[in-house]
């Protein structure tokens, strides 16, 4: 019986010890932090609500235009150039309207998509301020917005002055009829494609005729990579010509333009 | 001064009786190995008790604060998180001792069932035993609903569209779950009341008879391999062990002190480490991007329901848990003599085995969820860098429309993405052209997993698609069909 | 004389008349008290709220462009007082045009999956209706794409009143309890499900 109340005792010394440790560990809990105590800054925002641009760029642009607003499947942000060129309005209304005729969908919530009109308008301004150019572009680049509808079917003369533009612009790598240089996986590929040039409008070739596609080789409109040594950049006009090209090729097809001229 | 507190002592003693009932009860004599170290595996019970006690203490704490109206509830959580001094800290116990008991009740019920202790004379105990974790996974649903947030709110559509399948009464069922027409204010309240009144009261009642049964049958001896219960003589025998044994309130109640403040030292701290859970956002059910899981203790039976195919899946609602409560009342029903020793009950040990690998791997399975499609990964998952170049146009436009019709949503591209599909990283070595456009088109038949893209996109979308798919494959490997592939094929298994 | 011998039965030996008249009437108390207590106590747990009917305008007609889903959240009248957000509900509704004679046609439908009621999102690229939960995908029209659901989107009940798209206010649907078929319920008292 001896030996069990010392046993009892010794417990309770041990348990004393222990809760006075405890007892430490909740006074604490009341006057510092504890890593348990919550921090109101952790609670979700809701969707509507968030008003950060990368938050808003990761959730709903990276998919497509890639993590850091390069190298993903859809045409660059992440580019001085375009973000030189395109007004800050047509921007708003592409990301709130989509674009037509590509597959760049409508993202303001009257258009059905999931972001308001202030979230569409600070995508919009983010991708202005985020991505500009840090030093100014050292010539004036042509106008981001097409000119004029091309003709489907235009004149002779006029066929020839498109495709010579083409052949010194763009034929180096995209292949004499726009069908790439065949059978290298490398290789830029086939623009002739009729499911491509179908899903592409031709503000959006203007575009990519203008920027490149820097991130993938692609040069823009001035660069001489990949082209002649005495390459000059093709001016506004011309490239609604080759916008013009595509889009007959779109209509009729590549091969069949060659046999109608 | 101490003479002084003898005597008021006996003063209450002799109008209550104490030393007369509740020692003698408190020092009811336990077989002698309890004292030794065997006694190690008579502690889960009691510990889970004393977690108990501080789901009531932390309980009634909370309800001092806590509002159980559907426009004041989460107000009152975010109260008690940021406001309240330790508030924070009595939500987060509450909830860690409540998983500590569900835990220490689990590991208590196998020990009981390793051991033979549900054998005669101790049916009934364990019946109660039974009820009483019943209750307790009642008390986890019912504390998930009141932390008034989307998983709450989601959580009880789950439980009204299973309930709604009930033949017949199913409608009625859910009417009186949900407390109205709809999910609210009502629902609510009617789970306040039962996680409040209803099931503690019960819980306690069914706590006190278990109690009682544990004196009034005593506790049996650890499992000895040969010694085997047989109800004509096993009174005679625990009798005679009796004899020998030592009182409870004595050495053999120091293990469960000690174990006691050990679960409680652990809920404790990791209350005070990790700290609250939730509420995460508020309960409006309009809220984009709900995404709800159930609470850890049902994170398996989420899985097998996600698992298993449509056909048996009201079964699995409705059914299963009836048929494993059943099971579990009717074990000691079972096999109430014979041998106790696990080393002589394979099939029981077997049985244990199987139900915890089952019960863990389908936790896993719940709590990874892989079914469950990513809603924002069409958006928000950049397709991979290594996929974008060296592409064409025409299968970076591929890649786009994979983003664009969702696909991604279920499929993921090198591990990234949604993960109810396949992964079709290395889709271009495992399916030509035709195949993919048959099965993007068709879906799966039968309308399985995947829907019918045919009519979702156009000629050209699917067309680039296709392109953009069968380029993904390794560099170095060719695509699937190409002729040159010297694959040995068994015969009709080509294509 | 009578009375003499009744008396001698009440002094001296047990009156089993009294008695058993004393059993039987605390017997018929204690069941009267029973069934006066639980009919209406029972009846206050287990008894059905009437189900009203309220129609929640979901806009003019104009406001949903023809052949596209549109999400529209409101406040459920069918709620409390006291629900706060947890009263607001969304439906999905689209504009298929004018029929034969003119009228408009909307196709409307609850967010909630018909396999286990969690909120499906409208993907307008795809054309598709997902759930988060299991996986289930409907089309545009609500039919079942793939995955669990063992039937289509539930359909709200609709009508247009004076150029405006408005809908029957809707429950939580289930399997057996769907949108559709209350709306028969209320027209119909005499069926009770």
């Amino acid at each position: 019986m001896n030996y069990h109340s010392l046993n009892h005792i010794c417990s309770f010394r041990f348990a004393l010890r222990l809760s006075a440790v405890v007892g430490m560990i909740l006074l604490n809990a009341g006057g510092c932090n504890l890593s348990g105590k919550p921090d109101q800054a952790d609670l979700p925002v809701s969707p509507e609500q968030i008003a950060n641009f990368d938050q808003l760029y990761t959730t709903n642009c990276a998919g497509c235009h890639g993590a850091t607003g390069k190298l993903g499947p859809a045409p660059p942000l992440n580019d001085p150039l375009f973000v030189a060129i395109i007004p800050e309005d047509e921007l708003h209304r592409v990301i709130g309207d989509g674009r037509a005729g590509t597959l760049m969908p409508a993202f303001a919530t009257v258009n059905g998509g999931s972001l308001t009109d202030k979230q569409v308008k600070l995508l919009a301004e983010g991708v202005k301020s985020h991505w500009k150019s840090e030093a100014p572009l050292d010539h004036s680049p042509p106008a981001y917005a097409i000119t004029n509808e091309p003709q489907t079917i235009p004149a002779v003369e006029e066929h020839t002055r498109r495709l010579a533009i083409y052949q010194r612009a763009c034929a180096g790598c995209h292949g004499p009829d726009g069908s790439g240089s065949q059978g290298n996986r490398s290789g830029p590929g086939a623009i002739n494609a009729p499911a491509f040039l179908a899903l592409i409008s031709n503000q959006a070739l203007r575009r990519i005729i203008i920027t490149g596609r820097p991130d993938l080789g692609m040069p823009t409109y001035a660069e001489k990579r990949g082209r002649t040594a005495e390459y000059e950049p093709i001016s506004t006009a011309e490239i609604d010509d080759l916008v013009a090209l595509l889009a007959q090729w779109r209509s009729v097809g590549s091969t069949a333009v060659a046999e109608q001229h | 001064m101490f003479n002084l507190l003898k005597q008021i002592g006996r003063w209450f003693d002799v109008r209550l009786g104490i030393s007369d009932t509740l020692m003698p009860m408190m020092r009811h004599p336990v077989p002698r190995e309890i004292e030794g170290p065997l006694g190690w595996w008579y502690v889960f019970g009691s510990a889970a008790m004393t977690l108990f006690l501080i789901q009531i203490l932390t309980g009634i704490g909370l309800a001092l604060v806590y509002v159980p109206a559907a426009d004041k509830a989460y107000e009152s959580l975010l109260y008690l998180n940021y406001q309240q001094p330790l508030g924070w800290y009595l939500r987060a116990l509450h909830y860690y001792a409540g998983s500590g008991m569900v835990v220490l009740l689990l590991v208590h019920m196998t020990q009981v069932f390793m051991h033979g202790a549900y054998k005669y004379p101790r049916e009934l105990t364990w019946v109660l035993g039974v009820f009483l974790l019943i209750c307790t996974m009642g008390m986890f649903f019912s504390g998930q609903i009141l932390r008034w947030d989307p998983d709450a709110y989601w959580g009880l559509a789950v439980a009204g569209s299973m309930a709604g399948r009930v033949p017949v009464i199913g409608p009625r069922i859910v009417h009186l779950l949900l407390g109205g027409e709809i999910i609210g204010g009502d629902s609510l309240s009617r789970f306040f009341a039962l996680h409040v009144f209803v099931i503690p009261g019960a819980l306690i009642a069914f706590l006190a008879v278990h109690l009682w049964l544990v004196l009034k049958c005593g506790v049996s001896t650890p499992p000895v391999a040969g010694q085997v219960v047989d109800p004509n003589t096993y009174d005679a025998t625990y009798h005679e062990e009796l004899k020998r044994g030592v009182p409870f309130l004595g050495d053999a109640i120091l293990k469960d002190v000690l174990f006691s403040s050990l679960a409680v030292i652990v809920v404790v701290a990791i209350a005070a480490i990790v700290g609250p859970k939730g509420p995460t956002a508020p309960p409006d059910p309009t809220l984009a991007g709900a995404n709800p899981r159930p609470e850890w203790p049902f994170l398996w039976l989420f899985g097998l329901l996600s698992l298993s195919p449509p056909s048996v899946e009201t079964f699995i609602m409705l059914v299963f848990p009836v048929i494993v409560i059943a099971i579990l009342f009717l074990v000691p029903f079972i096999s109430n003599r014979g041998e106790r020793a696990p080393s002589r009950r394979p099939a029981a040990v077997l049985f244990v085995i199987v139900a915890y690998t089952a019960l863990g791997a389908l936790t896993y399975e719940g709590a990874t969820a892989p079914w469950s499609p990513k809603m924002t990964a069409w958006s928000g998952d950049p397709v991979p860098e290594n996929f974008v170049k060296e592409r064409s146009p025409v299968e970076l436009q591929g890649a786009v429309v994979f983003q664009y019709k969702n696909c991604r949503n279920c499929h993921a591209l090198d591990g990234v993405g949604g993960r109810r599909g396949p992964d079709l990283s290395n889709v271009g070595t495992r399916m030509t052209a035709n195949q993919l456009i048959d099965q993007v088109s068709n879906g799966t038949p039968g309308g399985g997993n995947m829907p019918a893209y045919g009519k979702q996109m156009s000629a050209n979308e699917m067309t680039v698609l296709v392109d953009f798919l069968v380029s993904l494959r390794p560099e170095d490997q060719l695509p699937a069909g190409a002729a040159e592939t010297p694959i040995v094929t068994a015969p009709g298994a080509h294509e | 004389m009578d009375v003499t011998s009744q008396d001698i039965t009440a002094t001296d030996a047990p009156r089993p008349g009294r008695r058993t008249f004393l059993r039987w009437l605390s017997a018929i108390l204690a069941t009267i008290a029973a069934v006066v207590l639980s009919v209406p106590v029972v009846g206050y747990f287990f008894g059905l709220r009437k189900r009203s009917v309220f129609w929640v305008d979901l806009g003019a007609v104009g406001a949903f462009p023809l052949n596209q889903t549109r999400r529209v959240n409101f406040d459920n009248p069918l709620r409390q007082p006291w629900d706060g957000v947890t009263a607001l509900t969304g439906v999905y509704a689209r504009n298929e045009g004018k029929n034969e004679e003119g009228a408009d046609q909307f196709r409307v439908l609850s967010v909630n999956c018909a396999h286990l009621g969690c909120p499906v999102s409208w993907f307008p690229q795809s054309g598709l209706f997902m759930c988060p939960c299991h996986g289930g995908v409907y089309y545009a029209d609500g039919e079942r794409a793939s995955g669990p659901p063992p039937r289509g989107m539930f359909h709200c009940e609709w009508r247009i009143e004076k150029g405006r798209l408005q809908i029957q206010a809707p429950h939580y649907p289930t399997l057996q309890d769907t949108l559709t078929a209350s709306a028969k319920r209320c027209t119909d008292s005499s069926v009770h499900v």
